[in-house]
This record gives C-alpha cells, structure tokens and sequence, in this order.
C-alpha cells in the first residue's frame, strides 16, 4: 500500500474516480466529454470522407479539378509547368460549327479533345438516339465523331453513316448521351459533337475569326494545384483567360455542396458548445459536491499541493475515459452512417484520416480542462474550516470573470476549428445578445413575481418566490437553457430552410425532356397525344427565330465566322430566340428598368427585355433600340427592362422577351417541356414518332445526378442534426440536474416545515416550467436573429422568419424542461425527510 | 499540550468588523479533557477551530505541542493537523463518496501511514463497526457514522482531539455511546480532548470545563450553567 503522501493522491484520486463513477455521479460529465469527442470526431472524420466524395462528384462536371479557359491557345511553357508539377492535363477545344449531312445542316457544339479527357467524370453513350446512356472508357477514333441524339434527328442520320464538319468528312461512331461537362444550360445549348483533337485542324473550323475556346483541364493534389495556380496567377490576362475550380461552381449542386460543408462546420461549432456548456455545468456540480470532501481532507492533513493532484488526477482520469470512449463512439456512428449511405455516395471507407483524430482529442482535453478550470479552482481554494462552518464556500473571482472565460474560451475554440471567423462571431454576438436580454427578462420576470407572490401561497407563488429569490442564479439558467434551445433551433431550422430549398430547386416530376419546333398546328395534336398517355405538358412558350441586326440604327456584326475585325459592334452571332410574354417568367428578376408587363399604349415603342448578361456582353442598355430581322419583316423595340435569369433552373429561358403586341405579325413555334419517368424511357420512340419535326432534348439523366447528390448531402445533414440534438439533451439534463441539487436544501427545509409534497412538486415544475417558457421564447427570437445573419452572411441564402417556432419553441421548452425537472424532483422527493436531510449535510 | 495568550478573532463582514473573539488566555495540559460551554453564538466553534489550526487568529499566540501556530501558513497547519491532530464533528463529516473503511484510511494515507487499511481495520473494530466496513455513509444510522468519525480520529494516534459537539446529532441513546467510547479511547491512548458541547452530562466527564459568554472565556471548576444555557441545551 502507500507509503508516502504522493501515491496517496494516487490511491486517493483513483478511489474516489472509481466509486463516483460506480455510483453514477460521474454520468453527466463523462457523458458531456464523450459527446463532444464523438461529435467533433464522426462530424470531421464523416465530413471529411463525404467532402471529397462530393468534391471528386463536383469535379466530374468539370471534368477536372480545375479548369483553364482561353481564347487563345496558351504557351506550352504553362503546359509544361503543369506537368512538372505532378498535375494530369487534358486539352478541350471547343467551338460553334455546322454539321452537314443529307443536304441538312445544324449548327453544333463542337468539343475536340484529347485522349486524357475525361479527368474526372465518365462518357456515357446510347445504343439509339435518346436511348439510356452506359457509361464507355474510350474517345472518338481518328476519324470518327460521336453526336448528340438530336443531331441523329435532324439530320436524320444513323450511326455509320457520314457528316461534313468543315472541310473535313467523318464517320458518325456512337450516340452521346451524356458528357460530365455537358453543363446545365438545358435549353441555351446547340447539340454537342466530340471529335478527337487531332482531327480538328483538318476541319479548318477552328482558328482565327472563329469564337474559339480553348480549356485546359488539370486534375491532382490540391497542394499542387494550389502551387500550380500561384505560379500562374501572375501570368493571366483576364480578358483572355479564366480559371475555375468546383469551389467556385456556381451551379445549384456546386451551391448545395458548399452549403452543406458549411452546415456541417456549423453543427460541428455547436456541438462542441453544448458539449462544453455540459462539461461546464456538470463540472460546476461536480466542484460543488466536493467542497466537503476537499474540506475534510484539508482538515486531515492534506496540503494544497495533494488536493489539486487528487482532483487533477481525476479530470485526467475522466478526460481520458470520455476521450476513449468518444473516440469509440464517434468513429462506429461516422462508420455505420457512411456503411449505410455507401451505396449511394462512394465514401472511402478504408480512407484513414488521422485529423480528424487530433481534433477530436484535442477537442476533448481543451474542453475538459477549460471548463472544469474555473470550477476546480473553487474547490481547490475551499477551507478547511468549512467543517465547522457550513456555509463557508469558494472564493474564487465572480461569476462574470467565468462567464467571460467561458465565452472567450468557447469562442477561441470555435475560431480554431472552423478558421471562419464569420461564423464564429455570429454565434458568439446572438450569444451575448441573447445573454443580456434574458438578464432584462429576469429582472422584469422578479418585479412581476413580486407582484403575483403577495398573497396566499400556493404552489405558483411558491415558484415565484424562488424564482426571484434566486435572481442571479436563476438568470444563469435561464440563459443556459435558452442559449441550449436557441443553438438546437438554429440547427434545426437550418437543416429544414437548406434541405427545402434544395428540394424545390428540383420538385418531383420536374420535365426532363424539352421539345421545340412544335408548330401552331401541331400544338393542339402533341396536346392530345400526350394526355392521352397521360403525360403534363408543361406551358408552350411562342418562339420566333430572329436575327439581331442593329442598336439604337447601328448595325452589328451578325457573321458567325467573320475576322474578328473590330468595325462595328460585337453581335450574338446567331440567330436569337424571340418569345413574347406579358408576364415575368419564374426564375426572373427585373435589375433595371420596369417590367413590360400587359400596359399597351400606342404612342410608345414597343418594349423588348434582355437578359442581363447579354447585355452586358452586347453594351445594350436601358432605352436603346434594338433591330432584329424576322423573315422579311423587321422590328424595333426599346428596351424597357434588363432581367437577371437563373439559368440553373429547369425551365427554357431567353435572352430578349418582347411585349405580345409587337409580335402579333409572326405565326411562333412553340417550346414545351414535360415529365417521363425514366423507367418509361423506352416508351420515347413511340411518343415521338408522329412528330418528327419536333427536336427533343433530353436532361434526365442530368436531372438524376442532381438529385441523387442532393439526397446524399440531405442525409448527412440529417445525422448531423441527430448528433446536435443529443448534444442538447444532454445539456438540458445535466442544467436541470445541477439546479436540482440548488433546491434541494429548500426541499428539505420545505419538507421539514411540513409542506406537503405535492405543492412542493407543482411549485418546483411550474418553476421549471417558468424557465422553459421563457427560456424557449426568448431562444425563438435569438434563432431568428442567428439565422438571419447566417443565413445572409455565410450561406448566402433567402431568409425568412419562422414564425411557427416562435409559439413552437416555448411549448417545447415548457415541456422539456418541465418534465426533465419532474422527473429529477419525482427522485429527490421519493427520498424521506431525513435522507434528503442527510443528503445535504 | 495548548498554550494561548490573548488571542482575539475579528471578521470583516459587511456591517464592518466584527469582533467574535474578546482577548483569551488559557492553556490546556497534556491528557486532560477540557468541555468548552457555553450559549449559541457565543464563539464555541471559532476557539476551536483556532486551537485546532483550522483558522487564523488576528491577534496572540498559540501553541500547540509547543507548536507556534499563529506564525504557520495554511500548508504548515495542514501538515500539522495531519500529525497530532484529530477531529469529531456534530455533523460526522464523511466522504459520502467513500466506504467506512476508506473513510477511516484517509488520514492515514495522508500522513503516509505505512499500512493504511490494517491499521483502519483495526480501528474500525475498536468502535465495533469491522462488519459495516464496505458500506457507505448513507448507508449508516447517524450513532454508525459518528462511531466511523471516532475509528477515523484515532487511526494517527493523535496527541490531541478536538470536537465539536459530538452528540448534537444523536439521541439520548446513541449519545451516551458515543460518549464512552470517546473516552474510553481517550484514556486507554492517553490523547488530549478539547470538546466543544451543549451537553452538562458530556461536560461534567471532563476534567475542566470552560465557559464563553460573548467571546469571552471564564473558567469554572462547578458545572453549573445559568439558565440562559440550559434554555438552548
Ligand atoms: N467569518 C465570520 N463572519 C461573520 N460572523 C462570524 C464569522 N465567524 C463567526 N461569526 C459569528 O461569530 C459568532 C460565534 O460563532 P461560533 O460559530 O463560534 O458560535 P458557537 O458558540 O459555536 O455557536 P453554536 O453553539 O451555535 O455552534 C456567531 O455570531 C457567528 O455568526
Ligand atoms: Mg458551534
């Protein structure tokens, strides 16, 4: 056994370990240290694996990492460069050009590349126009062009047979049915060509005068990518060349992605909050229930030095028990999660990341330290004359030097993990915020409690009594409850906006296929033919083909192949969908101007909207004239209005809408979209046959990849939220636990002077029912202001209020709070007069 | 065994100082058992824990075991009270957290005894108690805890115990136990007591006893009480 005073503290801190946790006393706090061990460690370890997942499914639209665009071909030295640094380089040309066969012609997209494309993503390829694409490892041979199925269509060509492409003749090998980077401009596209780029200079498409870009695509380490785009930042010119990365992808998956790491970033933050607001409030109670001990060692005989090496001993005991069992728990959670998402998302499993390790343990002992610091330092300076004089406790600083430690030490540890400074501040100003508010709220709720407790005293007034008794404590728990429920609202809330939006960005049964060409007579023919098989159509928007000739009588240049002499003004270079519409299209937003709307007066011009981008590209602004060529005719309209269109969206959109009366002359064909299950894809052939004028797109399978990908991030975030919640109870738990133990002296003394037992346990849970009202209520309006400035700062999403939580909040709050406070005073006053006396002593 | 000269106690609360302590002069021999009456709140507890190194007098000297107490920071009193002092308390005062047995080992393992448990072991069955060894505090009747706070006292062998009333807690019954077995260990080890009590039958045991009124002492060789005191007791 122990001979000297040193393995006494050993022996000492090792009993009292052992016993206290035997006895359940060390649940909450180990409990708090698992939680946030496990939390921290599957968020990262889960995040991690599902973020490069989600990254390399990102770059498959890109079909690289990264990706430069010039409209010259760049020196080889930068090439070179690339290469040296380790990086895969694939070259893409691409450019508009006619396809000619069977005296038909169509403009295409034409894309030669080399044999390393694709980086990243897959070729798929159908058996038939519009038929179901398989996936092929391989390119168009020497020679040989694959084509989009309506080109197929048009041309009215089969595979095997020959197209013209410039000067050039070749052999039509395969039906694409789907490239990575075939983008999601559904409705803007010309049909897509792939040729290899050894054949392009034969064609004598490319070259001077023709719009041509040249991209080149890299794939590798992101330190080297990093390393490689630092050497060349300094050489772009930015009127000739751009660079893009998945980050900047500002497509709905690209925006999902980064919501989603940004989401998990956030509940990870919270989780280690409220996993510290636990190990804080529990290590508090803990520091309180040893005062005695800590006082009767002392008066044994113990030195200072022995104490803090007993109690010391057992943070580290504890700390390592919930940094182990955490570890334990929160890689089986992250591991069952990935098993069972593995089908859908390709997570690496056997992926060893060992960041995420260090960060949890780290995470861990900081919290553990850190929030038990403060109250260790009470009990260390307990004295030993507290076995005489009860009353005697700690005296160590004020409660605010805690909170300030507290919060700064929360606050540092959120800016450390997460390095965004944003979030961080965000959450640390609603805290302090809401901290102060509920402080006025506790000082009305006492001048308010003053006023109801005169009088009989019944089981309320009871209540009210201790409330304002305990101002100062109970405005600390008060603030802890409602910064716990606001925390959980603002995850929760979250989770609902982002995976809502998400999903109405692609409803169910959003049209996968487009038609265009259906002529006026036609139109009411494709109308039956779809009801009959019971397919929506969705709205027929009237197209005229147009040519744009002139701004404000200054004619432009319209050639598509023309030098690139700079007389006269940049044109569109094509022939322009026209269509006419009175009312805004969804997915429009006017930016200047005003909106044409139905208003005809006959003394003004004809108003005509553009697309802002264009307009910009073209200089067009608000007031000009513009002049385009429809068949024979010509007409003029003022630009009444610039748009801002979300080409994302699955909807056919246009560069110039005109007001309907300046139209009426010209008989339209009309665009419509509709829905076919892609288990009815077969069913395409027959329901297009009677129309084979009619052009088909097809985006379905784009349309499944965007939704696979959205349901995958939907549910991570879905066990995130799961994670926080736990977090939460927990808090609540070892809050109403730690106040318990406040009340439990009154209980006894209430007991003693012969209160009866049901008033006093309907005074303390309308007490506790109090708080939760309160707490939640005042949790409501904090969230709100939480999300908002998350919402518009970080997530860059619409904000809206929620006012469904605003009466949600305090019921829940009232409920939780009051039953958890129930439950643990059901306990304390199962006990007899005399144990519960016994208890205190 | 305790020498005082003029020690006073003066506390600052918030009413300004308050002086609990008028200057106190006594000493206390080696082996003698000394009760110190007196009402409540005349300064009972504060005395005690003066002599027992718990707290700081303001002012005078004491020394305890020649000693000088009044001049030792906290460390040097701990270290103090760990070698030749021992403790009872109304309120039994154990690690609720720790079994009878253990409770009674802590002071030795504190001190470094060589053979904690044995020694504890022993202890434990001096005051009868050696089957209730693996139980905890809130397992015990109160007369049980006080007989572990003895086996607890005894364990270093102090050369001098203090206590604060011992009995306030218990009845008549289990009161008068715990009474002879205080002093039947007292005499058999040959320990000084100083006791603190409201209890004349606890008191009259003693060979001395002494009275506070209002922070002051006066001696008393008649265990006679005034009525005030035995209104409280
Ligand atoms: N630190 C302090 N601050 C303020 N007052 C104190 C302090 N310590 C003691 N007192 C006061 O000094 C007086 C003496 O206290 P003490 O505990 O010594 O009385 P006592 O004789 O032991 O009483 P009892 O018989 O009730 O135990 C009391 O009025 C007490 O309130
Ligand atoms: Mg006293």
């Amino acid at each position: 056994m122990s001979a000297s005073p040193n393995n006494a503290a050993w022996t000492l801190s090792w009993r009292l370990f052992r016993h206290e946790a035997r006895r359940g006393e060390l649940t909450v706090i180990l409990l708090a240290i698992v939680l946030s061990v496990a939390a921290v460690l599957s968020l990262s370890l889960f995040s991690e694996r599902l973020q490069s997942a989600l990254t390399d499914r990102t770059a498959e639209f890109l079909a690289a990492d990264r990706l430069l665009g010039s409209d010259k071909p760049v020196p080889d030295e930068w090439l070179d460069k690339a290469r040296e640094q380790g990086l895969n380089l694939a070259q893409r040309v691409q450019m508009r050009s006619m396809v000619f066969a069977n005296d038909e012609l169509m403009l295409a997209d034409v894309r030669a590349v080399d044999n390393a494309y694709p980086l990243k993503g897959t070729i798929k390829l159908a058996d038939e126009p519009f038929g179901l694409g398989k996936p092929v490892n391989g390119l168009p041979g020497a020679g040989e062009v694959w084509l989009d199925s309506r080109l197929f269509q048009v041309l009215g060509i089969e595979k095997g047979d020959k197209v013209e492409i410039g000067e050039r003749e070749f052999l039509v090998s395969a039906v694409i049915s789907e490239l990575p980077d075939g983008g999601f401009n559904v409705f803007g596209g010309d049909p897509l060509v792939l040729m290899p780029l050894k054949d392009l200079a034969a064609t004598g498409i490319s070259g001077p005068g023709s719009r041509t870009d040249y991209d080149y695509m890299f794939s590798g380490e992101d330190a080297a990518l990093d390393a490689y785009y630092e050497w060349l930042e300094p050489k772009l010119d930015r009127e000739l060349h751009y660079w893009r990365s998945v980050k900047d992808d500002d497509s709905p998956l690209g925006r999902s992605v980064r919501r989603a790491e940004q989401y998990f970033l956030l509940a990870s933050l919270l989780a280690i909050v409220l996993a510290s607001v636990s190990i804080a409030v529990a290590a508090q109670r803990y520091s309180h229930r040893h005062y005695d001990p800590v006082a009767i060692m002392k008066t044994l005989g113990a030195s200072g030095a022995m104490v803090r090496k007993i109690y010391l001993l057992q943070v580290i005991f504890i700390a390592t028990l919930g940094i182990v069992i955490g570890s334990l728990l929160g890689f089986s959670a992250q591991y069952v999660v990935a098993e069972l998402i593995a089908e859908k998302v390709p997570v690496a499993l056997d992926n060893w990341h060992w960041r995420p390790f260090f960060i949890a343990i780290f995470t861990g002992v900081v919290c553990a330290m850190l929030f038990s610091l403060y109250p260790l330092m009470k009990l260390f300076s307990v004295p030993p004359l507290r076995v005489l004089r009860r009353d005697l406790g700690a005296n160590v600083g004020s409660r605010i030097i805690q909170f300030i430690a507290a919060g700064s030490a929360i606050f540092v540890l959120m800016w450390a993990y997460s390095g965004d400074l944003k979030i961080s501040l965000i959450l640390l100003v609603t805290g302090l915020v809401l901290a102060m508010a509920l402080m006025a709220v506790t000082m009305g709720l006492i001048w308010l409690g003053r006023k109801l407790g005169q009088g009989r005293m019944g089981a309320w007034q009871l209540a009210w009594a201790r409330i304002q008794r305990r101002a100062m404590d109970n405005s600390v728990q008060l603030i802890s409850f409602a910064i716990t429920i606001m925390l959980l609202l603002v995850v929760l809330v979250m989770r609902n906006d982002m995976v809502r939006q998400w999903q109405e960005q692609l409803p169910k049964g959003t049209p996968n296929y487009f038609m265009i060409n259906i002529t006026d007579q036609q139109r009411p023919v494709v109308e039956s033919h779809f009801s009959e098989r019971g397919l929506e159509m969705d709205k027929f928007y009237p197209v005229v083909r147009g040519r744009f000739v002139a701004i404000n009588e200054e004619t432009i240049r319209t050639d598509v192949t023309k030098e690139d002499d700079d007389s006269g003004r940049r044109g569109l270079g094509r022939e322009a969908n026209l269509t006419w519409s009175s009312t805004l299209q969804q997915e429009n937003r006017v930016v200047a101007g005003n909106w044409h709307g139905d208003t005809q007066s006959s003394d003004k011009p004809y108003q005509v909207s553009v697309e802002s981008k264009v307009a910009e590209r073209l200089e067009i602004k608000l007031g000009d004239v513009l002049r385009f060529n429809i068949g024979s005719e010509v007409v003029e309209a003022e630009v009444g209005s610039l748009r801002e269109v979300n080409w994302q969206t699955m909807q056919p959109n246009f560069f110039f809408v005109l007001e309907p009366a300046a139209m009426q002359a010209f008989s339209p064909t009309y665009i419509t979209s509709f829905h076919l299950p892609t288990e009815q894809k077969a069913q395409l052939g027959e329901l297009m046959s009677p129309f084979s004028t009619v052009t088909l797109f097809d985006v379905d399978a784009r349309i499944n990849q965007l939704r696979s990908i959205v349901s995958q991030v939907s549910l991570a975030v879905e066990f995130i939220l799961v994670l926080v919640l736990c977090a939460g109870a927990l808090v609540l738990v070892a809050q109403v636990q730690s106040s318990m133990d406040e009340r439990q002296q009154e209980l006894a003394i209430l007991r003693t002077l012969g209160a009866k037992g049901m008033m006093i346990r309907m005074s303390v849970i309308a007490e506790f029912v109090i708080i939760g009202i309160v707490a939640g209520g005042m949790a409501a309006m904090a969230n709100e202001l939480a999300l908002y400035l998350l919402q518009s700062q970080v997530f860059n999403m619409q904000t809206t209020v929620h006012w469904q939580y605003w009466l949600l909040a305090p019921i829940t709050g009232a409920l939780v709070v009051g039953v958890l406070g129930a439950i643990s005073c059901w306990r304390l006053l199962s006990l007899n007069t005399s144990q519960l006396l016994r208890r205190m002593v | 065994m305790i020498r005082t000269s003029a020690i006073t106690k003066i506390v600052n609360t918030t009413e300004g100082e308050l002086q609990i302590l008028q200057p106190i002069s006594f000493d206390v021999n080696s082996g003698e058992s000394v009760a110190i009456v007196g009402a409540s709140g005349s300064g009972k507890s504060t005395l005690l824990g003066l002599l027992a190194g718990l707290d700081q007098v303001t002012e005078g000297e004491i020394y305890l075991d020649e000693e000088p107490l009044h001049q030792m920071d906290e460390e040097a009193r701990a270290r103090m009270r760990g070698e030749k002092v021992g403790f009872i308390f109304q309120s039994f005062m154990l690690v609720q957290s720790l079994t009878a047995l253990e409770n009674v080992m802590l002071p030795a393992e504190i001190s470094g005894h060589p053979k904690p448990r044995q020694a504890a072991l022993e202890a434990l069955q001096q005051v009868g108690l050696e089957h209730r060894a693996h139980h905890y505090p809130n397992q015990l009747s109160g007369g049980e805890q006080q007989r572990v706070a003895i086996a607890r006292a005894f364990i270093t062998r102090p050369k001098i115990l203090f206590a604060d009333e011992p009995t306030g807690n218990l009845d008549a019954a289990n009161g008068d136990k715990i009474e002879k077995l205080l002093f039947e260990l007292n005499h058999q080890s040959g320990t000084t007591l100083v006791l603190v009590t409201h209890d004349t039958e606890l008191a009259s045991r003693c060979d001395r006893q002494l009275h506070m009124y209002a922070g002051t002492l006066t001696e008393d060789d008649s265990v006679q009480l005034n009525a005030e005191q035995r209104h409280v007791s």
